[in-house]
């Protein structure tokens, strides 16, 4: 009986496996996407750019909390364990940029796509080339900002197996070459992204311009303010240091590509008729036309916690963190005042005697609008909610003040009224403000933004028609040409100047508009590099106010009887958290090479003071 | 039973506490120690401002020891016996020699006098107090000929530790006046928080422009009372 069972199931065996069917057993994998599928398919492309675009660096960009509090606009009030940003020196691998591993990867889609994409339409194809050549210009910019002159690889490099890798080593090309690469790609691709002008996300004809901009101004003050070092830093192959004498046609590259993108179809955001609260949301909402590329967040999918880590104290919605960036007094100040007078505050009188003012906010009266939109300070409100930041009370004994904040914060005095604020500030303290400021700039105002669960989706905006107007301001100044000005005023009015508020330009007033305009946007670094004026600025000093991050705590006034009882005077510290001046060396304005790359490439020259 | 299980945990204890031969190394014990000198006098900089390298070869992993600087030019490493090539780095009061290394050779506890060629030296220096001013007498040296003075300041400090980054009050000297190898005067009156004292530090720094950082002269206490 057994042996019928087995011949039956040997006999089916071997009579039903004649089918001749064979694609029945050639499957599509469910886990890998063959070449064939991925360079073929507009849709998984557009998926793989996506992870390209996620990929674009940035040094104090990105919603960088940490980044942010490394130099003079602001320090760290955070959790202890990152007191560090508050006390270090920028080492010689300060802002280190090497990414070759990405550059690899745009090289193999480019190579790829010329040569397995058989099914897209020409248009299709010239689209994706031109963005994958985008990023990979946007990267070399960030590489050759922070290196220097840096190997300019445009094709996979492949290992034959040979036993020589030389052909592998590429060396370092000239600083210039590097700008010029970027220049040559963007006015290469520019009319082939034409197809994304709608879009704010992928690169389109604008944001190429946009980079060919900023890059372009880049090399010209380089090649400027480098040779007017009284020992202008190079190198003898010249992988570091621009001549002087290209600085011209820079500026002229800058400025045509800024004034092409003035005359595109964007314009300054000016949609809310207050104007501190119009800038706050020129980068909070995604309306408008102001920005012309950025990196988007949206809720449920892809989001950050810029809100979590900075939200104002008394307003936190989840537990820790809150409070971490406190931008700095010297931030504060070079706010002007809105009938053109600099924008030191006026604490004490001429003879050291304070100043009592009515309100908390009287101080900051008559400011930059910039200002509000940037930096929470006291008397103002956050998401329409009262802000309560005030140090403490000021108590008239003796024939002086004596200034008192309460143990905990939010406390009353004795007279059953404010103490310290639940906003503080307070010296020493974790997740409160240190300087008595706080930052709203992209700090989302969306329901449950500074919550871990939901977090921020507002945007990062990586080039925005500010900056065009300051670049195209600062390239024609340096080239003597007068048109700076208008952009200048326009950017002004939007803040609350009125028209016209400045009859001609400076370096100097360029350069505080930057600062200003451009506060957190990953900006002010590198201008201070470009500009050869880091060292000079940040010197390391202890007694410097540009090198040492300083507070503003404001104390109501306990003087019954006087005239001052109940106003409120305010005085300058230096929070007892911020141990270490910036110190900005030569060797910071180009970064350390990394040694596993100097010993894998002896053709690599080393950066100076390296 | 019970035996199974201390006979495990026996075995598990003797695999998993055994050292290893090969991960396990002693603490360098020999020591490099030395001073940076010019003309056969150290030369003093900023506390952990300026550094040496040591580089060993002949190992695949090949990276730098910083060595840092304390004020007065002095410097120590802890290290294992062996050949060590010394450099002296950029962005220092003395002109870079990177290619130019010291070789040294580390056994037991070695000394070593580092040679530079300092862009200026300070020599003949000495302070006096009249009344609230401290007059600093110094003269300036130009040693390497193509170098350009930046500044030349004088320091006041509360502290022993009074340089560039750290001190109380900072003096600019004329630069444009400054004769090489002449006697040269910078004169600074006590500040407030420096007056009361029964003693402070003072010091002389010069900066080429081919650096970031000062040269400075030894530091030298001065009582005030």
């Amino acid at each position: 009986m057994k042996k019928f069972y087995i011949s039956i199931a040997l006999l089916a065996c071997l009579s039903m496996n004649s089918c001749k069917h064979n694609e029945w057993f050639e499957r599509d994998p469910k886990s890998m996407i063959t070449d064939d599928q991925l360079w073929n398919s507009p849709t998984l492309l557009t998926s793989l750019m996506a992870n390209y675009y996620n990929r674009l660096p940035a040094l104090h960009g990105l919603f960088n909390t940490g980044g942010m509090t490394e130099i003079d606009d602001a320090m760290w009030s955070g959790h202890r364990d990152q007191n560090w940003h508050n006390d270090f020196q920028f080492g010689d691998d300060y802002g280190r940029y090497w990414d070759y591993g990405f550059i690899r990867d745009i090289n193999l889609s480019l190579e790829n796509i010329e040569k397995l994409s058989v099914k897209l339409t020409s248009a299709q194809k010239r689209l994706f080339i031109a963005e994958l050549r985008y990023i990979r210009a946007f990267v070399y910019f960030e590489m050759v900002k922070r290196m220097g002159g840096i190997p300019l690889v445009t094709t996979q490099l492949v290992y034959d197996f040979s036993g020589d890798p030389t052909p592998l080593q590429v060396p370092r090309a000239k600083e210039y070459e590097v700008y010029d690469f970027i220049f040559q790609e963007m006015e290469a691709i520019k009319e082939d992204l034409k197809d994304n002008n709608a879009s704010k996300t992928r690169a389109n004809k604008y944001a190429a311009l946009a980079l060919e901009s900023r890059a372009m101004l880049y090399a010209a003050s380089i090649a400027k303010y480098n040779n007017l070092m009284s020992s202008p830093i190079s190198t003898p192959g010249g992988e570091v240091g621009i001549p002087a004498a290209m600085a011209n046609s820079y500026y002229t590259k800058s400025l045509n590509a800024s004034k092409e993108i003035i005359s595109g179809p964007y314009a300054l955001f000016n949609e809310n008729a207050d104007k501190g609260a119009n800038f706050y949301d020129m980068l909070n909402k995604k309306t408008g036309s102001e920005v012309i590329f950025a990196k988007d967040f949206a809720t449920g999918l892809k989001v950050h916690r810029f809100a979590y880590d900075n939200i104002i104290k008394s307003m936190t919605e989840d537990n820790e963190s809150s409070s971490t960036i406190s931008p700095s007094l010297s931030l504060v100040e070079s706010f002007d005042y809105l009938d053109g007078s600099k924008g030191s505050l006026r604490n004490k009188d001429a003879s050291g005697n304070y100043i009592a003012y009515t309100n908390v906010q009287d101080i900051f009266a008559h400011k930059d609008a910039r200002l509000y939109g940037t930096v929470i300070y006291p008397g103002t409100a956050f998401k329409n909610n009262p802000v309560r930041i005030q140090a403490g009370v000021a108590v008239w004994t003796n024939g002086r003040y004596q200034l008192t904040s309460s143990p905990e914060l939010g406390k009353n005095y004795d007279d059953g009224q404010v103490w310290t604020g639940f906003d503080g500030p307070k010296d020493d303290a974790t997740d409160v403000s240190n300087t008595g400021f706080y930052i709203r700039k992209m700090v989302s105002d969306a329901p449950a933004a500074s919550t871990r669960g939901t977090s921020a989706a507002n945007w990062w905006p990586w080039f925005r028609l500010g900056e065009i107007y300051l670049n195209a301001a600062e390239a024609s100044f340096e080239l003597g040409q007068g048109e700076g000005l208008g952009y200048i005023n326009s950017l002004r009015q939007r803040a609350g100047f009125p028209a016209n508020s400045l009859s001609s330009l400076t370096m100097d007033i360029i350069r505080n508009e930057r600062r200003v305009e451009l506060a957190f946007e990953d900006h002010r670094y590198f201008d201070l590099k470009r500009w050869r004026m880091a060292h000079l600025v940040w010197d390391g000093s202890e007694n410097d106010p540009n090198a040492v991050v300083w507070g503003l705590y404001g104390y109501r006034v306990i003087r019954p009887g006087h005239a001052d009882n109940g106003k409120f005077i305010y005085e300058r510290i230096r929070p007892s958290r911020f141990r270490r001046a910036r110190f900005f060396r030569l060797a910071n304005y180009y970064s350390s090479i990394d040694q596993t790359v100097l010993n894998n490439n002896p053709k690599i020259v080393r950066n100076p003071f390296q | 039973m019970k035996l199974k299980f201390l006979m495990i945990l026996t075995a598990t204890a003797s695999v998993f506490l055994a050292g290893c031969g090969y991960d396990n190394f002693n603490a360098p014990e020999s020591s490099l120690s030395g001073r940076v000198v010019y003309d056969g006098k150290p030369v003093g900089v900023r506390n952990s401002g300026p550094q040496l390298e040591l580089w060993q070869d002949g190992y695949p992993l090949r990276t730098k020891i910083p060595v840092y600087l304390n004020q007065d030019g002095t410097f120590s490493a802890s290290l294992f016996d062996g050949r060590y090539k010394l450099v002296r780095m950029g962005d220092s009061p003395w002109l870079q020699q990177a290619s130019d290394t010291i070789i040294v050779n580390v056994k037991g506890n070695t000394s070593v006098d580092v040679p530079v060629t300092p862009y200026f030296t300070i020599t003949g220096n000495s302070f006096q107090k009249s009344g609230n001013t401290i007059s600093a007498r110094f003269v300036v040296n130009k040693i390497v000929p193509s170098a350009n003075v930046e500044f030349v300041r004088l320091y006041l400090g509360k502290s022993i530790l009074t340089d560039q980054v750290q001190r109380e009050l900072r003096v600019d000297g004329n630069v444009g006046t400054l004769v090489f190898g002449q006697q040269s005067i910078i004169e600074g009156e006590l500040p407030d928080n420096l007056k009361n004292l029964d003693y402070i530090y003072a010091r002389i720094g010069i900066k080429s422009t081919a650096s970031s950082e000062y040269l400075y002269t030894e530091i030298q206490k001065i009582a005030l009372k």
